[in-house]
């Protein structure tokens, strides 16, 4: 639905040029939610905008819905963007308007008629939960319900893209909470593919199917959520994962002497992470009887990706030197996520 | 004050109104577009045009710097091309606009820049083109500005109409000058002073009225 191909921009400004994007691709499927998460500086403003052309890019292509648009002429640009709806941080309501009269002003700018409009707006309004409210001023809303408007506003022309720009960045957790339940009910509703804009892991988390991860002007790390949370490759990656699902070991264990590489008479501590199918298998029951080791959990939790199920285990395994290995060997081997933290001598644990 | 005086007085303050109303109608049609003009062409705006903006920016300098008292009489053949005549409520209509229409321009243009980009930014989002963000985006949300901008201006036209009279331009500063300081009047200078100021507040007030309806923030 939306192929980004190779997007460059640089911006110059007083105190030298800046490069915003240094040769980004991104493929975004028809009726996903597709993330890009990064920190402020990363790029992934400049990137969205440059979807629907906000803001042009230096050099690269930029496909939506089939037609490209970098060489496409303003006027035709215009019609287009009608197609590609876009929801901001701080809303950017018209103040001057009603809720009804925000949601019905791309629809004015097209042309419609009054009764074209009303039949248009008013399920909008029972979309968004706003059917009380419209005739009231944003400045008479709290920011969810500006955003709920916003979101309306954005579907009014019925697009096939929702751009998402930070859009929940400004609310408070509760808030983005029912604001991101609403995006998932309209993208199941309506098919919308919907790209979304965030510095917070949680939105990416709670909504998106797949996620690319952006740092200076680059993707890092691209895939399905569930990928990037069971394996995250890049240092940065693992920071955002970190800021929802604990990765610290306790305590008692952080100032233990690791190594990593066993040691004779050590054992080994394993960080597990389980997803859908895999967290219903009896894995360390398994473990504990075919290997003959001791597995003891040390730290365990349990979330959800979108709707799936995923757990993360920080355990202890000891025993016989070899039947670790072999214990490891088993793990590495079964589709599971697995992170070894290191070797640590039996007796310096027994002193913990 | 007798009769006589009291017609005169509200003689002279129709000519006033005239005069001010028809200015700040020319003031208005012409300044708000040349706000408009000075804020969408200006640098990273929706037309930027950097040499129109800033040439107009130049003028509307050069005239809101030159005294009124010396444009008034600078003018007066472009003055007499325009209005037939050189004395009288007509006549200075034509100094009074034009020394209003940059100063309703600026007015404009800086009520214009207070309106958040990111609605302009949502707009384009929406496919709108330059001329209905200004007609159905800019305009309306700077709207509150811009009527007490307005405001403003009608205020230092009903002043700049008072100078007028000093060269034959009829109104109450005209009366003022004539009875009041020629003929030493007080009574009759002390009443136009009275009427101006009513008048301001008059203005202000409403002006101020309408900008907080129209309000919603």
């Amino acid at each position: 639905m939306i192929e980004l191909k190779n997007l460059h921009k640089t911006y110059h400004g007083e105190n030298g040029s800046l490069d915003a994007l240094r040769g980004v691709s991104i493929h975004v499927q028809e009726g996903e939610i597709f993330g890009v998460i990064g920190k402020s500086g990363a790029g992934k403003s400049t990137l969205i905008r440059c979807i629907n052309m906000l803001e042009r890019p230096g050099s690269g292509s930029v496909i939506v819905d089939g037609e490209e648009l970098t060489t496409m002429p303003e006027r035709q640009l215009r019609e287009m963007r009608k197609r590609i709806g876009m929801i901001f941080q701080h809303f950017n309501l018209l103040s001057s308007r009603t809720v009804y009269d925000n949601i019905a002003f791309p629809l004015e700018l097209a042309g419609q008629s009054a009764a074209e409009i009303a039949a248009a707006v008013n399920p909008l309004l029972d979309l968004v939960g706003l059917a009380d409210k419209r005739n009231q001023y944003p400045a008479q809303l709290s920011g969810g319900q500006k955003q709920r408007v916003g979101i309306a506003r954005a579907l009014a022309n019925r697009p096939k893209v929702l751009l998402c720009d930070e859009a929940t960045s400004a609310l408070d957790p509760q808030t983005t909470h029912s604001i991101l339940e609403l995006l998932r009910d309209i993208n199941q509703k309506l098919g919308l593919t919907i790209v979304i804009i965030t510095h917070e892991m949680q939105v990416i988390k709670e909504i998106c199917d797949r996620v690319a991860v952006m740092e200076n002007g680059l993707v890092i790390e691209e895939g399905s959520v569930i990928d990037l949370f069971v394996r995250p490759q890049t240092p940065t990656t693992k920071e955002f994962i970190r800021t929802i699902v604990s990765h610290d070991l306790p305590d008692v264990f952080a100032g233990l002497p690791f190594t990593d590489t066993p040691q004779p008479g050590s054992n080994l501590m394993l960080r597990l992470s389980f997803i859908g199918s895999s967290a219903n298998e009896p894995v360390i029951a398994g473990l504990i009887r075919r290997f003959n080791v001791d597995v003891n959990i040390l730290f365990g939790n349990i979330d959800h990706l979108k709707n799936t199920p995923f757990g993360t285990l920080l355990v202890e395994v000891s025993g016989d030197d070899a039947a670790i290995q072999s214990a490891l060997q088993y793990l590495q081997e079964i589709e599971l996520g697995i992170e070894v933290i290191g070797y640590v001598a039996r007796n310096a644990r027994a002193t913990a | 004050m007798s009769q006589e005086m009291l017609a005169l007085l509200l003689e002279a303050l129709g000519e006033t109104l005239y005069m001010v109303a028809v200015s700040a109608g020319i003031a208005t049609v012409l300044g708000v577009p040349l706000g408009v003009i000075l804020v969408s062409t200006s640098r990273g705006h929706i037309l930027q045009n950097l040499w129109l903006n800033r040439i107009l920016g130049y003028i509307a300098n050069a005239t809101r710097s030159t005294p009124f008292i010396i444009l008034m009489v600078a003018i007066i053949p472009l003055t007499r091309v325009l209005a037939g005549t050189s004395i009288g409520t007509n006549a200075a209509i034509v100094p009074l606009s034009i020394a209003a229409i940059p100063f309703v321009g600026r007015v404009v243009e800086s009520a214009l820049r207070e309106v958040d980009y990111g609605l302009i930014e949502a707009a384009q989002a929406m496919g709108a083109s330059p001329m209905q963000i200004i007609r159905r985006v800019l305009l309306p949300e700077a709207m509150p500005s811009i009527v007490l901008g307005l405001t403003l201006a009608v205020i230092s036209l009903i002043g700049y109409s008072a100078m007028a009279g000093a060269i034959g331009g009829g109104g109450l500063g005209d009366l003022a000058i004539r009875f009041g300081y020629q003929r030493f009047r007080v009574d009759v200078m002390i009443s136009t002073v009275v009427i101006l100021i009513a008048l301001v507040q008059l203005v202000q007030s409403a002006g101020d009225l309408l900008s907080r309806r129209l309000n919603k923030k």
